[in-house]
């Protein structure tokens, strides 16, 4: 079985290359493996109806109880034929009905042949979940086929319609199915069935399922999406909605009924329902002029019709059921195919334009008034014992004391009945007025058109035509056929069987009186119309579906309006209360007991702390720019004096080298931008900011205060000491902490400074990351300068002349320059020598050859720079990174783990032999990267800026000059 | 099978190796090219390995400098690191693959390819350090690798909306990381130790309202990565406006590395108090405000970035039940949305290419005008709205599964939300299909025409969206601080004047895909699929994952009495 | 372990004057607050690391008076991140300078836009999808009732 399907979704996925080479004639090709399908199964009839059940089963997904499991009962099997055989002929059909040119045609192709895969899945799988993956294909497929004309709006809209409420009905089914699943701990069919299980949660899963079914099967109040599903081309309408898709949620209820349509709500629901949309489908049938839209509602009042057999559990009801449901198909697929070829053949689908078409295509005249027949129910077809049994099975409930073991109350049963019997006059009615519309010759109206048909192209309905005939005789044959799946229920009030003759009764009777009627009723249609034009209700379903959409459109719009404000502030301010509402919440409950606290370790702290709060005080404050700047920059050098009071010279250090670092750059900035923060005048919120705030520090210094209180523990560092010196070869804990025990860390951090400087550059110069540097050799001499000629050997001691405007200039800023910056590109060396042992390491030399290079740049300007470092910034923070990475490699070249690092000693001259250690390697590569960073930050915000300057100065003067 | 430990630091310094080189060789794209495809080509065998290893021999620990616990820093590999290095492996590499097809078009002059290269092997190495990371302070410094690389990528070029976008992200995440270090030093004062492993120890003795404090604290900053709500506003606003893969990268991968770090967090410090109704919550208004902005968005990318927060609420719904199954289905949720996400903008990015705009108002006969690119789209965006038997649909089982299971109220009521939520996506999926896909070009052009208060100026309905808003939906209320002059801007270095409609007539468009970019994501899709094909062993494996969190001795053991 | 109340006190005002600007408009303001913010943050894992002491050089103090240091390296890693994000903020900060002529926070577009359509009781772009599929049975009602009474 899961070959078959797997051999119609195969053969989809060619079908485009097909409609390529053949045209239109692939779809004849395409109908082959449906065909196939179609052989198979009746090669089984014989094993089926001994009551055997073929099965399938493959493992899928255990941890879900998901099973690719398949099985063929009667019921499976029965669907499986129609599902095959009305495939093959639709598809065949399709070879006439589309032109060769169709640009939707390959799309088209494999759309409708996956889904004649996805529907043969649907009624042969035993899984639910499996159930549930056709179910849902089909349902995309019908969604995508629906909108095969996407130019036409209508059918755009028609397609969302259908998807939405089937999906919706489907998501609700998923949801039964789980329910049930984890209630049985198994998801097949069989074994759900075999014995069901009971109760409010399987009530509610039941319901959930019938959801699903009444909007797969386009009952009231989901029915709406079918008419508008005729939006699809005919052969679309045909197969799915008539013939196949839109039985499955007939097939579900029956599938079902025998284990759960004693279920509280079950009867309640979908005869109630049922019932509804027979009448309410045959009511606006009757009132169609598009023949197709006609047959649409039809189809809708079948539908109806059918689900309220299936549902009502009796054997006799499921027997006519099954008959109808053979029926329904023969003749609405046969009706449906004629629709198509009228509408191809004369251009026109509306019964007041066609007159005297029967006389014209006689055959298929015939053809369709024998489908109508069925239809209303006619003998000696198919439909006619179809009905006949259905009104036997009915009476059997209302008659019988207990409903037949269905336990509805007589009243409710007849009520059933009369309802039918009322839906059958009006399919009579509608039947008639098909009839009529499509072939009568009118007086008044102008005979159509019509142009030749091709006998291929009337075969498919002609064939299924005669089918009802041939199977309007073979009643008992059916009973016999479908014995099996009739007896999972108990042998009812009467025995039933499918015949043309049950003898005088009852149900004859209401054959007569409902064909009487419906006729009565067709030829006074007139006068029935303006009584229709006046009942008619003014809110339709449809409409009801688009203001829920509209709802949900709406709704949309005002939360997210609400949620996204769009602003920076309002984000921060919405993540800060989440601290203090979360955290801060459980913080308030528990500040119940006190805590130990030292006001300081030394009174020096409570000095310098003081000094910082007051900065930050003024910071706040201050609505110049570089105020703000030089003030927070005085909490940074506060923030270095109580890290050297609490005993970490090495942060102070690099708290202090940073915090100048910081300086200069934002003053490199701030030079470009206005000096005041804004001229907005003080709004009350930042009352609102300074309270989030005040909170935010107090809830900020109660964490503190209640972990720090908490500490039951020595921390881990207690276990540096020793190995740091041993193992580490180093006697400044810190820093071999940071090139070596924690060196990872640090390994992060300088690739965050080389993005982070990459990111500069890539602001700065927008187009590229290449800094174009240029050497003071490159540069011609201003005017008024005496010129010493230089070549790119020999270099000018102090190239200010040459490069910088003389008011400038200041030379002894760069005399003092010159001479102080090779001493601390030395001192920085020392650093990252000594910074294994003491105060230093790789990040502080680097800063400090970064200061020396800012005081070169400061003082001597951009050529400066470049004479210092005539070197890309990227390229040395590249090659910094590159040789950190490969010093944390190399370990493992000798069986090390990364990072790992052995010590050494040797000589180093005047500065002593201190203790090598391979981490040290490492360290040079930090010591690059930091020197990198500060090189690409002057050459972005600084030399870039300059030039950018430059030139709006230059365009200033060429302003002024014109 | 021999000892891998050795391998588990590789996919942080190998990145990090080439971003060294790929900035050194800033003058040759095509070194760049080599070294970056080679490192990322390693990156992913090499996580393969580690997988195999991590299911057959447990967690795979290394302690960095061989300084051994409780000292050093502790890299661990154990089942569900490696499940999220080796998925995001691949999807790194496809999509710089991709990015390199696309050549950063449309962003010719403004990416330049030195500083998109190592940026991006950095991006690569933060996300795979706190895949690995054994230690809080080290996830910190991996988060930062990962956001500065973010920053400098969702930056590219310095345009006005870039730099606007980039404002919200920049500033929202710092104060996510001042949090997190808020956090860290709550943690060291409380234990001394920052170590997971350790941690879990050592939390138990610490008195229950502190380690709530601390879960909550931990919590809001993971809350805020992985973009939860009311946590998540940020995102929507701020990785669209990036190039197509840098979206897609963020996308697929950012939020789940936020993710993460809440279930392992979750599960190894804090086991006792799950908080169970407080994330159930979130998942909940999650998934439904983020769907519903969704529905709201008129513009794809934006309309995927809603998606992409709504469905975050799944994860954090299968991280709320705190059960075997729940977390089950939350790695397997994670490990499909990462691909199928990232697939969806590089489709994103293909459309923008090939019809240059991703705004529906412009958009139109998308499927006429190139069926491959609707193949593309409607696969992965069937996928993502949950349609069987496709890994979304397996994902969304599994979590349903588990929410009935746990049979309480507050589940129920999640089911129900995730079950809209995959309906609303559904929908906000088949409105771009209709607009952008089956309604042809002239069609769209003349809606925007006819819209009611636009009669008169065409040149307002060229302005596109944002300012054709202005003049339809205002009614003269001048309303927030944007002004029309503002919007033009971002419209005009946005996008193009014109909509599809009179860029096929003035046929300013290129006439095919190229075959770069069309491969990589084709790859990736195929790969989503391929997720529904090994669904039966995947879901074994992350129930074994679930396994492994759950009862934490694994990790534990591996960690403190492991052999390094 | 005793909480120093002097450090408690600083990092928390740092922390909370840091809030308090980062919720403004201007950039440089919100880098500003940024700044002062990590000081304070900084200064908590001095908190954290319980009692002052001496540096931590082995040979310069004995052990028992020596400060932790580990959040010192800590502290060290993180001040140095500090840079990076001062350095790329600055930048930014130019580039907005550069383009709209303030470095103020600018809102984002799309959401404004989504909120006026909230304000004026719109729905976005939807339209086309919003119509029956079924109207043409609609229409036919009336032109019925014309036929009926000609017919």
């Amino acid at each position: 079985m899961l070959a078959l399907v797997a051999a119609h979704f195969a053969i989809a996925a060619f079908s485009p290359a097909f409609v390529h080479w053949w045209g239109r004639r692939a779809f004849l090709v395409l109908a082959s493996v449906p065909l196939v399908t179609f052989l198979w199964a009746l090669s089984l009839t014989g094993r089926i109806s001994d009551g055997e059940v073929l099965v399938q089963a493959w493992e899928w997904l255990p941890g879900l109880h998901l099973e690719l499991a398949f099985a063929m009962g009667t019921l499976q099997w029965l669907m499986a034929l129609i599902v095959s055989g009305i495939g093959v002929l639709v598809l065949a059909y399709c070879a006439w009905y589309f032109a060769d040119d169709d640009p939707a045609l390959p799309m088209f192709s494999g759309v409708f042949t996956g889904f004649a895969g996805a529907m043969l899945g649907l009624v042969l799988a035993d899984d639910l979940l499996i159930l549930f993956v056709f179910w849902e294909l089909t349902t995309v497929f019908s969604y995508l086929l629906i909108g095969s004309d996407p130019a036409k709006r209508a059918s755009r809209v028609a397609a969302m319609q259908a998807l939405i409420v089937t999906t919706l009905g489907g998501l609700a089914m998923l949801v039964g199915m789980l329910m049930l699943g984890e209630q049985t701990g198994t998801h097949r069919i069989s074994e759900i069935l075999a014995d069901p299980p009971s109760g409010d949660w399987t009530t509610i899963a039941v319901i959930l399922l019938l959801v699903g079914a009444i909007s797969k099967s386009a009952l009231f109040p989901l029915h709406f999406w079918l008419p508008g599903a005729m939006a699809a081309p005919t052969p679309v309408s045909a197969y799915l909605h008539a013939a196949s898709m839109v039985k499955a949620g007939v097939y579900l209820v029956a599938l079902m009924a025998p284990a759960f349509s004693h279920v509280p709500g079950w009867h309640e629901i979908v005869l109630t329902l049922g019932v509804i949309t027979m009448l309410l489908g045959g009511w606006r049938a009757i009132r169609q002029y598009d023949i197709k839209l006609l047959l649409a509602y039809g189809t809708v009042s079948q539908l109806g019709f059918l689900l309220v057999l299936f549902s009502e559990g009796t054997r006799s009801a499921t027997l006519a059921g099954l008959g109808m449901l053979l029926a329904h198909a023969l003749f609405k697929a046969a009706l449906f195919l004629v629709v198509g070829i009228i509408d191809r053949s004369t251009g026109t689908r509306d019964l007041r334009e066609l007159s005297g078409v029967g006389s014209q295509m006689r055959w298929i005249g015939i053809a369709a008034t024998l489908a109508g027949a069925s239809m209303a129910g006619l003998p000696p077809l198919l439909g006619f014992v179809g009905k006949e049994s259905v009104f036997a099975a009915l009476l059997d409930v209302a008659q019988s004391p207990d409903g037949d073991g269905t336990g509805l109350s007589p009243l409710a049963a007849w009520v059933v009945l009369g309802g039918i019997l009322l839906g059958s006059v009006f399919t009579v009615a509608y039947t008639a007025r098909f009839l009529w519309g499509a072939f009568a010759t009118k007086p008044g109206t102008a005979p159509t058109v019509v142009r030749p048909v091709p006998v291929g192209f009337a075969a498919s309905p002609i064939l299924l035509a005669g089918a009802t005939i041939v199977l309007g005789f073979v009643g008992p044959g059916l009973t016999h056929l479908f014995e099996p799946h009739l007896e999972l229920y108990p042998e009812g009030y009467h025995h039933a069987e499918l015949a043309l003759w049950h003898g005088l009764g009852l149900p004859l009777l209401f054959s007569l009186i409902v064909f009487a009627l419906g006729t009565w009723l067709f030829t006074k249609r007139i006068v029935f119309s303006q009584l229709q034009a006046a009942l008619s209700p003014s809110r339709s379903a449809d409409g009801a579906y688009r203001a829920v959409m509209r709802f949900v459109d709406r709704s949309a719009v005002e939360v997210t309006g609400l949620a996204q404000r769009g602003s920076v502030a309002a984000y921060l301010a919405f993540i800060l209360l989440v601290v203090l509402a979360v955290p801060g919440a459980v913080l308030i409950s528990s500040l119940g007991d006190g805590f130990d606290v030292v006001v300081w370790d030394n009174p020096a702290q409570a000095v310098v702390g003081a000094l910082t709060i007051v900065a930050a005080f003024f910071t706040v404050r201050s609505r110049r720019r570089m105020r703000a700047v030089v003030l927070v920059g005085i909490t940074g050098y506060g923030t270095a004096m109580l890290f050297l009071l609490h005993g970490a010279p090495d942060l102070a250090l690099t708290q202090i080298l940073v915090e100048t670092t910081s300086l200069v750059v934002f003053v490199l900035v701030l030079r470009r931008l206005p000096e005041y923060f804004t001229d907005r005048p003080l709004s009350p919120r930042r009352y609102l900011r300074m309270a989030l705030g005040a909170a935010v520090g107090i809830a900020v210094a109660g964490f503190m205060l209640l972990t720090t209180n908490a500490r039951s523990e020595d921390p881990v560092s207690v276990g540096f000491p020793g190995p740091a010196l041993e193992y580490g070869g180093g006697r400044s804990i810190v820093s071999v902490t940071l090139v070596d025990i924690r060196a990872w860390d640090t390994m992060g951090e300088i690739s965050v400074l080389v993005a982070a400087a990459t990111g500069v550059a890539s602001l700065v110069f927008l187009d590229t990351r290449i800094s174009g540097i240029r050497r003071v050799y490159q540069i011609p001499y201003p005017e008024a300068v005496q010129k010493i000629p230089t070549g790119p050997g020999r270099r000018v001691w102090l190239p200010g002349p040459r490069t910088l405007s003389p008011d400038r200039r200041s030379i002894i800023f760069e005399v003092v320059t010159r001479l102080i910056f090779h001493t601390m590109v030395l001192l920085s060396v020392y650093l990252l020598l000594a910074g294994h042992n003491h105060v230093g390491g790789g990040f502080a030399a680097g800063m400090v050859v970064g200061l020396a290079l800012m005081v070169r740049y400061l003082a001597g300007g951009r050529y400066e720079l470049d004479e210092a470092a005539p070197i890309d910034a990227g390229v040395l923070m590249g090659f910094g990174l590159f040789v950190a990475t490969a010093a944390a490699l190399v370990p493992l070249a000798f069986g090390g783990t990364v990072l790992q690092s052995a010590e050494f000693h040797f000589h180093l001259g005047i500065l002593g032999d201190p203790h090598m250690v391979t981490s040290l390697l490492f360290d040079v590569g930090v010591y690059l990267v930091v020197i990198g960073l500060i090189l690409d930050l002057l050459r972005t915000l600084g030399s870039r800026l300059d030039r950018q300057i430059l030139r709006e100065e230059r365009a200033e003067e060429q302003a002024v000059r014109l | 099978m021999s000892d891998l430990t050795w391998m588990v630091p590789l996919p942080v310094v190998l990145p990090l190796l080439g971003a060294g080189l790929t900035l050194t060789f800033s003058h040759r794209p095509r070194a760049q090219q080599i070294v970056t495809i080679t490192v990322l080509a390693l990156v992913v065998a090499i996580a393969g390995a580690l997988l195999v290893a991590a299911d057959t021999e447990g967690p795979q620990v290394v302690w960095l400098g061989g300084w051994d616990s409780p000292l050093g820093i502790s890299l661990v590999a154990d089942r569900l690191a490696t499940l999220m290095l080796l998925v995001s492996a691949v999807v790194t590499l496809l999509v710089l693959l991709y990015s390199l097809g696309q050549g950063m078009t449309g962003d010719e002059s403004e990416t330049p390819v030195s500083v998109y290269h190592p940026t991006f092997l950095v991006l690569v190495a933060g996300v795979a350090n706190a895949f690995l990371a054994g230690d809080l302070f080290n996830l910190f410094v991996a988060f930062e690798m990962l956001l500065f690389a973010s920053y400098v990528l969702l930056t590219l070029g310095g345009t006005g909306a870039r730099i606007r976008a980039g404002t919200i992200y920049v500033v929202v995440n710092i104060l996510s990381s001042s949090l997190f270090l808020i956090s860290l030093a709550a943690v060291y004062a409380a234990t001394g130790s920052l170590n997971l492993a350790q941690l879990a120890g050592r939390l138990e003795s610490t008195p229950d309202h502190v380690a709530l404090i601390l879960q909550l604290l931990l919590l809001t900053t993971f809350a805020i990565k992985a973009a939860i709500f009311p946590l998540s506003f940020w995102l929507p606003d701020s990785y669209p406006t990036a190039p197509a893969p840098v979206t897609a990268v963020f996308a697929g991968l950012l939020t789940k590395v936020g993710v993460y770090a809440i279930l392992r967090v979750q599960t190894l410090l804090f086991p006792d108090s799950p908080l169970t109704d407080l994330l159930l919550w979130a998942a909940l208004l999650t998934m439904v405000v983020g769907i519903l902005g969704a529905v709201a968005q008129s513009d794809i990318k934006r309309m995927l970035s809603f998606t992409l927060v709504s469905h975050i609420g799944y994860m954090v719904f299968g991280i709320g039940l705190a059960s075997k199954a729940g977390i089950s289905g939350a790695i397997f949720y994670v490990a499909h949305h990462i691909t199928i996400q990232t697939a969806l903008f590089l489709v994103v990015g293909l459309i923008e290419r090939r019809a240059g705009s991703t705004a529906l108002l412009r958009l139109g006969g998308l499927v006429r005008l190139s069926p491959v690119l609707a193949l593309l789209f409607f696969v992965p965006a069937m996928n993502l709205a949950g349609i069987p038997p496709m890994s979304g649909f397996i994902g969304k089982v599994g979590l349903l599964q588990a929410g009935l299971a746990d049979g309480g109220w507050l589940a129920i009521v999640l089911v129900i939300g995730g079950v809209l939520t995959s309906l609303l996506t559904l929908y906000a999926i088949a409105k771009t299909w209709a607009l952008a896909f089956w309604r042809t070009p002239e069609q769209a052009h003349e809606m925007a025409r006819a819209l009611p208060e636009m009669e008169g100026s065409t040149e307002h309905t060229d302005q596109g969206m944002v300012v054709h808003r202005d003049h339809v939906h205002v009614a003269g209320a001048a309303f927030g601080r944007v002004d029309l002059e503002d919007a033009r801007r971002v419209v005009d270095d946005e996008s193009p004047d014109r909509d599809l409609y009179q860029l096929l007539r003035d046929g300013a468009l290129p006439s095919r895909l190229p075959g770069s970019m069309v491969l990589p994501t084709a790859a990736l899709i195929a790969i989503s699929l391929l997720l529904t094909l090994v669904a039966g062993p995947l879901f074994a494996f992350t129930d074994r994952a679930a396994d492994d969190l759950i009862d934490r001795t694994p990790y534990l053991s591996a960690v403190l009495e492991g052999d390094s | 372990m005793n909480a120093n109340l002097t450090l408690i006190l600083v990092a928390s005002s740092l922390i909370g004057a840091g809030v308090y600007l980062i919720l403004e408009r201007s950039l440089t303001r919100v880098l500003v607050g940024l700044v002062m913010m990590s000081n304070g943050v900084n200064l908590l894992f001095m908190i954290a690391s319980g009692p002052a002491g001496n540096a931590p050089v082995i040979g310069s103090t004995d052990l028992d008076d020596m400060a932790d240091p580990l959040p010192q390296a800590l502290v060290l890693t993180a001040i140095v991140i500090t840079l990076g994000t001062v350095a790329f903020l600055l930048a930014m900060a130019h580039r907005s300078w550069q383009l709209n002529g303030n470095d103020d926070v600018q809102d984002d577009v799309e959401d404004a836009a989504i909120r006026r359509l909230a304000l004026a009781d719109e729905a976005s772009d939807s339209h086309d999808l919003s119509m029956s599929a079924t109207e043409e049975d609609a229409a036919t009602d009336e032109v019925y009732e014309e036929e009926g009474t000609t017919a």
